[in-house]
């Protein structure tokens, strides 16, 4: 018998096994919620989390944070902190690795490229490096530049969503990569892509110049994965969902109003088994409502 | 004349008045002004400008309408995009961003235009206020050719003498040199708008300096709400009011549901 190409897709109980709580876990955009969901349902803890907005916070109220790698905790919709966020940062609960775009990216490259560190400008004059002792100030060996020495980030895991991929992690997000997602997969040691689809090796063949990552570690086919986000090509974010989790969180981090909090994350992220009766909780009529245009 | 028009509108249509056709103008999440104001001067002059948000890059001169999202991260921008920047490496072109345009927010700002959105407080563990963070404002704010500081508010808490972190460098300590010497290749920023007035800095001390109050506003006002001592020039004019046609085509082609209007 010849032996076969191995096939990446996981289910997602077998997923979950690749996570476990200490980990350093990259996010994408948008955020792969199904998979944030199973970190949630297995109560991991201790994460160090790169991450923004929604998808930061929401990990930080389940208690699964103890740092985060942060640029910006936006809340969105006329809340300009994430609440959750902005509580146990306030509260001393969470350790801040501060950081911006530019010095993230850097330090995504330099564990990409295996090199210590790798040097940047934006940042020079701030107070960055004064929060962030691991930030270094350096005079540059070629020309004698003041730059930052952003230190190596290596991501444990890596979840991204996407569009599809074919059954050997050969992916292809419709509508461009998201926003770090392809300097998050080169840094980290595994790569876990959640897509709306698994196409045939063949369509992947049919324009390999879209394939956005050749080799994911694993795949995990989980459609309207990315709710309450968006999925380019598929649907739109979920507004009044976004709207009831932030209204919560707000009232739970400025109020003290922590058990609405507690059961919407109960009722969204623990109770349902599976990607599946999450999904029937949501309900095809409501899902049907975000189309894209 | 004057027009009857919300302040938010006025500093739109101010903003729009400053931007140049060419430009290539980047707008972050959650300032609806200068999305406004971007979009304004790319369809009353501005055939040849790019607009940059969430990665994405476009020219949609032609359009009838570009409307505001409904949404701080409306994903749907991605229908007008030309190209997604720099296919998903985003700072490997700042070498370029000397015609790139930016608009920064804050917590607070310094008499030299340094700004902080990460936080307020002593003690940087325990913040009494903590902010968003810095996003990608310090790289932009580095190497762009020129930026806009744009505030929501005008108070003593936000107009500060300095500012409890510094996440974007304005000038420094102050000093036409301030950038230089710190090796901050871009041209650092231009005017701060607040609901109240327009400022600009002073040529060689680079100090924020009062350029126009708006209609209705006192350079007392002003004063008072500003916690440090800002350079008032003898006759401070008025900020000049949106044109009607300006006017128009903010409420009818970019802000059809008022978003604006209404703060």
């Amino acid at each position: 018998m010849n032996p076969e190409r191995r096939s990446r897709v996981l289910d997602e109980a077998t997923a979950a096994t690749l996570l476990d709580s200490g980990m350093t876990i990259a996010i994408g955009e948008p955020a792969p919620m199904a998979l944030l969901r199973l970190i949630v349902r297995r109560r991991l803890r201790d994460l160090t989390v790169i991450a923004s907005g929604l998808a930061l916070d929401l990990l930080i109220a389940a208690g699964c944070v103890r740092k985060t790698i942060s640029y910006y905790a936006g809340g969105g919709h006329g809340v300009p902190v994430a609440p959750s966020f902005r509580r146990a940062a306030e509260r001393g609960e969470i350790e801040i690795w501060e950081c911006e775009e530019g010095i993230l990216t850097s330090g995504l490259e330099a564990a990409g490229k295996d090199l210590p560190y790798l040097p940047w400008r934006g940042g020079v004059g701030t107070s960055l490096p004064e929060l962030n002792p691991d930030l270094k100030i350096i005079e540059d060996p070629i020309a004698g530049q003041t730059l930052l020495a952003v230190p190596a980030i290596r991501p444990d895991v890596t979840l991204l969503h996407a569009a599809q991929s074919d059954a050997y992690g050969n992916v292809q997000h419709y509508g461009g990569p998201g926003w770090l997602d392809l300097f998050l997969q080169r840094a980290a040691t595994t790569c876990i892509v959640q897509v709306e689809r698994i196409v045939a090796n063949e369509t992947i063949r049919a324009n390999p110049w879209a394939t956005t990552i050749g080799r994911a570690d694993a795949v995990v086919r989980l459609p309207w994965g990315a709710h309450p986000w968006y999925s380019r090509g598929a649907y739109v974010q979920d507004i009044a969902f976004l709207d009831d989790y932030l209204a919560l969180a707000t009232r739970a981090a400025e109020h003290g109003e922590h058990a609405a909090l507690a059961r919407w994350i109960d009722h969204w992220c623990r109770e349902p088994a599976a990607h599946v009766e999450y999904l029937e909780r949501v309900g095809l009529r409501r899902l049907l409502t975000l189309h894209e245009y | 004349m004057t027009v009857d028009c919300s302040i938010a509108e006025l500093l739109a249509c101010f903003l729009a008045r400053d931007l140049n056709d060419g430009e290539e103008l980047q707008v972050g999440v959650a300032l609806p002004i200068p999305e406004a104001a971007v979009r304004l001067a790319h369809l009353l002059h501005g055939p040849n400008m790019e607009l940059v948000f969430l990665g994405a890059r476009m020219n949609v001169h032609h359009l009838a309408q570009i409307p505001l999202p409904a949404f701080g991260w409306d994903n749907r921008v991605v229908r007008w995009t030309e190209s997604y920047s720099d296919r998903g490496h985003r700072f490997d072109q700042v070498k370029d961003w000397h015609r790139r345009v930016f608009f920064v927010g804050g917590l607070q700002v310094d008499p030299f235009g340094n700004t902080n959105l990460i936080g307020v407080g002593s003690d940087p563990r325990r913040l009494e206020f903590r902010g968003p963070g810095s996003v990608g404002t310090p790289t932009l704010t580095t190497h762009v050719g020129r930026y806009y500081i744009v505030l929501n508010g005008h108070t003593p808490r936000l107009f500060v003498p300095r500012c409890d972190y510094v996440s974007t460098v304005g000038w420094g300590r102050g000093g036409a040199d301030a950038r230089r010497k710190l090796g901050l290749p871009g041209g650092g920023p231009r005017y701060v708008v607040t609901p109240l007035c327009v400022l600009d800095f002073t040529a060689d001390e680079k100090r924020l300096r009062l350029k126009s109050i708006h209609p209705g506003v006192t350079v007392e006002q002003v004063a008072a709400q500003t916690g440090f001592e800002l350079a008032i020039p003898p006759d401070v004019p008025v900020t000049q009011s949106p044109s009607a046609r300006e006017l128009d085509v903010l409420r009818t082609r970019v802000d059809p549901d008022g978003v604006l209007r209404a703060r």
